[in-house]
């Protein structure tokens, strides 16, 4: 019988006899608000310690994990616990983290993952976690000891556009690569489909469920990811308007969003409730006339983009829980997909995220550009700006965020 | 009246509960289901269903009173038939599969697949008039009956199509075998028990190695490891554990093998922690190619493949992915793409493709059944020399 250690030895002398002759591992250091398991810090953090899989390999990244902070320390942390399993240390600071303790930047990347723990909330119910805080303290550590290294930053930059552009002002100042997101851009899809690169998107539509601004985000990403391939890139936001309750169905009838781009993005769900949960029946839910009666609280983020492409997310809590995109492209039959967050305790979704934030430490390119994100925490910020206005229609000449979707499509395929 | 270019069809099931195969099959029919990017309703019309067994728990009295067009049938003649003496049905849903029916003493449930397909074959031929047949699963779990079943569908000259889900379902990622590929060695990791979802795992490696350089020439022998001879063998290597552990990586459900940890490889004494009753099925095809079939209960929630291909050391590998309601989502839509391809048939009168593969997992399922019997010894498998081609066209879910 093969003891742990001997096996991950084995594996990873398989994988170091496959790979080219590997340099010297990047030493990360990793800043998160908790380390609890399924915490964001611990299933993207732990791809650092124990590998994951991607590309039918169980991939043991060459990275070190030298040091963590944890700004919170619940009920179940497992800071301490790893800090002994892998021989690093905790601090009690951000900048002693990338400084290992020392005098100087002691490291070669960072990990910011900023999901999960105890913190207010404001007016507009967006959580306020800590990014832009961690963000600050690591890029002060930056300035002072006249170094900077890749910063992976996990979902949105922050609750507020005005800080996340500053993020990525210094990102740009100081010149490090710099990524940030969902898992919900590189994650599978069914089917596996990408949008041709400088195609015509006539409309397009996301649906999915969950609170805000957790899920919501996610959604917002996801749609994104999609229509940011469209001739002429990415050009900004010129309004935003977000409706919630009866005024959803309302936009619906008017033809603020299309029926049929509706249909097909519910034909993609695995998960419709109400009857489904009932009897196992496959339903209709546009046809049948159930949707508006299972999401009773339903809510419309409109975007309308500088470019005049308008686009629509549905957060349809009570309809179903997982995450459809339809769009129509001219020239091609209508585009539908589901994009598959697998399911709990693995979420191998992170491991293509975290492959991602890998990448971008290795080669010092970030395979996507950070303007994306930027782009959608000011979309959602704007829109719960909205729906605290009882859904007036925003301009947001401060979305004027330009950037060109990658060539090389980012999702999970291989 | 339906249009008469409408297909007619009777549905003869066992039991209709929820989440039973005749509930996600026959639902399908009857209230149609997301397909290409709307919500499709199959171009056919279900006339009939007659359930053998109606319990507490059913639901296919509250389909036939919503579906008021479907005629509730309490003979399998008379679903054929609409109760005249000739058959007016264009096709038929077999669908065999849960519901209350003895074990034999190889832990085989006597599902009344052949029973009921005789039944149906008893009108044909009364009828001097065949249709096409879809039958859920495999044949049935006794060799003799389903190669029968096999060969009157082939001497009556009607299509006929069966198996699982697995071969149509989506894949992550999603990828074909190439047609003439060279396969040395395939090997599935799966989960579920004995003579049911081993035969899930067969398919699953079946619709892949069947596509490889000169097509499927059948199975010459098969012995199953259970218990303490899985952990031996594998330590022993009668498998390639590099297949194994690549089918691992595919998994989206691999139980944490410490706790603390989400998503970590199992180590050896970990796998055998977490798996009560490991089952091996490893089979010899007769052009030479091995393939094992690895059920471990306890580890996995899914079904991931892996094989050599052409002479490659890397591990080729993909998940066959059941979007599963056990809690990660509320219907099975594996479902979808099954009755996708037997609409197809039904409309065609062509099978999208060969009933072989299902006769000869219904005849290795059956085998390692009967070498677990026999106390995991090795059996000889003359009567598995099933020759059959690939359909050159991929019929798993892309769309």
């Amino acid at each position: 019988m093969l003891t742990r250690r001997a096996f991950l030895e084995t594996t990873a002398l398989a994988a170091a006899s496959a790979a080219p002759p590997q340099s010297k591992p990047k030493r990360i250091a990793i800043i998160g608000t908790i380390y609890r398991l399924q915490s964001h810090a611990q299933h993207m953090g732990d791809r650092f310690l124990v590998g994951y899989p991607y590309g039918g390999v169980w991939r043991h990244p060459n990275v070190k994990v030298v040091s963590l902070y944890v700004d919170q320390k619940p009920e179940g942390d497992l800071s301490g616990a790893r800090a002994r399993e892998f021989g690093f240390e905790v601090y009690p600071t951000v900048a002693e983290a990338l400084r290992c303790g020392g005098r100087e930047l002691a490291v070669d990347a960072v990990l910011i993952i900023a999901e999960h723990g105890n913190y207010p909330r404001n007016e507009k119910g967006q959580i306020l976690y800590p990014r832009y805080e961690f963000f600050q303290q690591t890029t002060q550590v930056f300035e002072k000891d006249g170094r900077s290294v890749p910063v992976y930053n996990d979902k949105h930059l922050s609750y507020s556009f005005e800080k996340a552009k500053a993020m990525v002002d210094t990102s740009r100042r100081l010149k490090f690569p710099m990524l940030a997101g969902s898992s919900i851009p590189v994650t599978w899809r069914l089917p596996s489909i990408e949008l041709p690169l400088g195609c015509e998107i006539e409309d397009a539509l996301m649906v999915g469920e969950g609170g805000s601004d957790p899920m919501d985000f996610h959604a917002l990403e996801g749609l994104q990811c999609m229509v940011e391939r469209r001739r002429g890139g990415e050009t900004g936001v010129k309004a935003v308007q977000m409706l919630v309750g009866d005024a959803v169905w309302k936009a619906g009838e008017e033809g603020r969003y299309s029926k049929e781009l509706l249909i097909a993005a519910l034909s993609r769900s695995d998960t419709p409730l109400g009857l489904t949960e009932v009897d196992g029946r496959t339903q209709d839910l546009v046809g049948s006339g159930e949707l508006p009666r299972l999401a009773k609280n339903p809510a419309a983020y409109f975007i309308e983009y500088r470019d005049g492409l308008k686009a629509t997310m549905l957060m349809l809590n009570g309809a179903l829980k997982d995450f459809n995109f339809a769009a129509k492209v001219k020239g091609l039959p209508l585009q539908s997909t589901q994009f598959l967050l697998t399911p709990d305790p693995n979420v191998t979704y992170s491991a293509c995220l975290m492959h991602k934030a890998e990448q971008m430490f290795e080669t010092g390119v970030a395979p996507y550009p950070v303007e994306r994100t930027l782009l959608v925490s000011g979309m959602l910020e704007s829109c719960l700006t909205s729906k605290l206005q009882s859904g007036a229609r925003l301009e947001t000449p401060h979305l004027q965020v330009v950037y060109k979707a990658p060539r090389e499509s980012q999702f999970a395929r291989t | 009246m339906s249009d008469p270019v409408r297909p007619k069809l009777a549905g003869v099931v066992t039991t209709y509960f929820k989440y039973s195969h005749a509930q996600h099959i026959i639902d399908r029919f009857l209230d149609g289901y997301g397909w290409n990017g709307t919500h499709h309703h199959p171009p056919m019309d279900l006339v009939s269903l007659y359930v053998d067994q109606v319990g507490a728990n059913d639901f296919s009295r509250e389909r036939l009173k919503r579906h008021p067009e479907v005629k509730s049938c309490s003979t399998i003649a008379d679903a054929l038939t609409l109760g005249g003496s000739k058959l007016v049905v264009d096709g038929v849903v077999l669908v065999g599969e849960h519901g209350n029916y003895p074990r034999n003493e190889k832990g085989q449930t006597k599902y009344p697949r052949y029973e009921f397909f005789e039944q149906i074959t008893k009108v044909f031929r009364e009828s001097g008039k065949s249709v096409p047949v879809f039958n859920d699963k495999h044949l049935s779990w006794n060799w003799e009956w389903a190669r029968k079943m096999y060969d009157t569908s082939r001497e009556m000259g009607f299509a006929f199509m069966a198996g699982s889900s697995l071969p149509v379902t989506w894949r992550t990622p999603s990828v074909e075998m190439p047609l003439g590929s060279r396969i040395s060695e395939a090997l599935c990791v799966c989960y579920g028990g004995v003579d049911s979802y081993d035969f899930h795992g067969l398919e699953t490696i079946q619709c892949m190695v069947e596509r490889r350089r000169g097509g499927e020439t059948g199975v010459r022998a098969i012995q199953a490891y259970r218990g303490d001879k899985f952990w031996k063998a594998l330590q022993e290597g009668v498998w390639p554990r590099p297949l194994m552990e690549a089918a691992l990586t595919r998994s989206h459900t691999l139980t944490p093998a410490r706790e603390g940890f989400n998503h970590i490889m199992p180590a050896d004494d970990d796998m055998r922690r977490l798996v009560k009753d490991p089952v091996a099925y490893r089979y010899e095809h007769a052009d030479g190619l091995r393939s094992t079939m690895l059920l471990m209960h306890g580890l996995v929630k899914d079904f991931n493949f892996a094989a050599y291909v052409d002479g490659g050391r890397e591990p080729w590998s993909t998940q066959m992915y059941l979007p599963m309601p056990d809690g990660r989502t509320t219907l099975a839509n594996f479902f979808s793409p099954l009755v996708n391809n037997i609409e197809k048939m039904y409309l065609t009168g062509k099978p999208t493709y060969p009933v072989e593969r299902t006769l000869l997992t219904t005849g290795l399922t059956a085998a390692g059944v009967e070498s677990l019997y026999r106390g995991q010894t090795r059996i000889e498998t003359p009567h598995l020399a099933i020759t059959y081609q690939a359909p050159k066209e991929s019929t798993f879910w892309r769309t």
